[in-house]
C-alpha cells in the first residue's frame, strides 16, 4: 500500500511538473483558447485592438480617436530621426532594412549572446555601433523611433521563435512565463490575476483588458500619459500599481517577460503604434 | 551643597547625551538591519515599492529628532522586506497554479 502511494505521489509529481514546464506550443494554444473561449463573439485577429476589442463602450471612443490618432507626431519624429545620419555618415537604415519595417523580427533569442534582444534595446545597440549615445529607454526618443518603426510595420505577424533545442532559449521563455504568473508587491497580485481572470471586470472605471493581444500595439500613446512610451515603461508601472518595486527598463526580467507575452500572442498582427487610455 | 548643585545638572546633561548616543546607535543599527533586508528581497526580485521610500523617509524623521516616527517607519520597512521575502518563497511553489491550462 505504502509503495503504491509512493508511486501515486511521485506520479503526481511529475504530471504537476509537466504542467509547470510545457512546452512553449502547447503554452500558447492554452493561453489562446482560454481568451477565445471566454469573450467568444470577439473575432480573433481583434484581439490586437487590447481593450477595445472586448469594450465596445470604449471602443467607439478609441475609434473617435483613430480619426486624428494622438500618437502621429511621435511617427513623424521618429521618422525624422530614422533618417538623420549619425555623426560618422551612416543611419539607422545601416542596422535595419526595409526602412525599418522590422517589428515583426523582434523579440528574438541571440543564441550566441544567449539573451532576448528587443526591438529598443537593438536601436540603442545601433547608437552604440555608430558611436552616439544610448537613449533613455521609457519615454521620448526611443518611444518616438519605435512608433516610426512600428507604424512602417504594420500588419507583420506576431512569430516569435523559441528554440526549443536550446536550453537556455527555454530557461529564458519559462523565467518570463514564472514572472508572468508569480504574485507580486504589497497588493499581491500576478499579471494574470488582472489581465486572466479579471479580464473584463472593472477597476473603478476601467475595464481590465485580455493578456491575449497586449503587445502587438506598442508604442501607445497613453493619454495618462499625455505622451508615447514603450511596453517596458507599462511593464513597470503594472508593478508598481501592485506595490512592488519595478525592473530595470530593457534589463533582463522585462525582455523575458516581453519574449513570453508576445510569444503569446503569436499570429496576431502588430498594429502599433496605438492609443490607450 | 555648591559643588552638589553644579554636578547635577552636569550629570543630566551627561546622561541625555548618554541616551542621545545610545537611541542614535539604536536608530542606526535598525535601519541598516532593515535596509539589508530590503536588499535581500530586491536580490530575490520582491522588493515591494515603498520600503525605500520609508528607510529614506525614517532617516529625514530621525535627523528631525522625531526618533518614534522613525523608529516606526523603520520596523513598517523591515516588516516589508520579510513579507517580500517570505512572498517569493510562498510563489516558488504556488505560481504554477495560475498557469493557464
Amino acid at each position: 500500500m505504502r509503495m503504491f502511494l509512493v508511486a501515486l505521489a511521485a506520479t503526481a509529481m511529475a504530471i504537476g511538473g509537466l504542467a509547470t514546464h510545457a512546452d512553449p506550443e502547447t503554452d500558447r494554444i492554452a493561453f489562446q483558447k482560454y481568451y477565445t473561449t471566454k469573450f467568444p463573439s470577439v473575432p480573433r485577429d481583434d484581439f490586437q485592438n487590447g481593450i477595445y476589442s472586448i469594450d465596445k463602450v470604449s471602443r467607439e471612443e478609441w475609434m473617435e480617436i483613430e480619426e486624428f490618432p494622438p500618437y502621429e507626431l511621435a511617427i513623424d519624429a521618429g521618422r525624422d530621426q530614422f533618417e538623420t545620419p549619425f555623426a560618422n555618415g551612416k543611419s539607422y537604415s545601416d542596422c535595419f532594412e526595409n526602412d525599418g519595417a522590422v517589428r515583426g523580427q523582434y523579440p528574438y533569442w541571440d543564441a550566441e549572446r544567449k539573451e532576448v534582444i528587443t526591438l529598443e534595446l537593438a536601436i540603442n545597440e545601433c547608437r552604440e555601433a555608430n558611436g552616439e549615445k544610448p537613449l533613455k529607454y521609457q519615454k521620448g526618443k526611443i518611444a518616438e523611433l519605435s512608433a516610426y518603426m512600428s507604424f512602417m510595420s504594420r500588419g507583420q505577424k506576431v512569430n516569435v521563435v523559441i528554440p526549443t533545442d536550446d536550453p537556455d532559449a527555454l530557461a529564458a521563455y519559462a523565467r518570463g512565463k514564472e514572472f508572468y504568473y508569480r504574485k507580486r508587491g504589497q497588493l499581491n497580485f500576478a499579471c494574470i490575476d488582472c489581465h486572466g481572470s479579471g479580464s473584463g471586470n472593472r477597476v473603478r472605471s476601467e475595464m481590465l483588458s485580455p493578456a491575449y493581444g497586449h503587445p502587438t500595439g506598442w508604442p501607445v500613446y497613453r493619454s495618462k500619459w499625455g505622451a508615447i512610451g514603450t511596453i517596458h515603461r507599462r511593464f513597470g508601472g503594472c508593478n508598481r500599481q501592485v506595490r512592488a518595486a519595478s525592473f530595470k527598463p530593457q534589463g533582463r526580467e522585462y525582455r523575458e517577460l516581453e519574449f513570453f507575452l508576445t510569444y503569446m500572442s503569436n499570429g496576431l498582427e502588430f498594429n502599433g503604434p496605438s492609443a490607450r487610455r | 551643597m555648591l559643588k552638589k548643585l553644579i554636578s547635577l545638572p552636569i550629570a543630566a546633561a551627561f546622561l541625555v547625551s548618554c541616551a542621545s548616543v545610545s537611541s542614535n546607535d539604536d536608530f542606526n543599527a535598525a535601519w541598516e538591519a532593515a535596509d539589508a533586508k530590503r536588499k535581500e528581497a530586491a536580490a530575490v526580485g520582491y522588493e515591494w515599492r515603498d520600503t525605500k521610500k520609508f528607510l529614506k523617509k525614517a532617516k529625514a524623521e530621525h535627523e528631525a529628532g522625531n526618533t518614534e516616527a522613525a523608529m516606526k517607519l523603520v520596523a513598517k520597512a523591515h516588516e516589508e522586506a520579510e513579507d517580500g521575502i517570505a512572498q517569493h518563497a510562498r510563489e516558488a511553489e504556488l505560481w504554477a497554479s495560475r498557469v493557464l491550462k
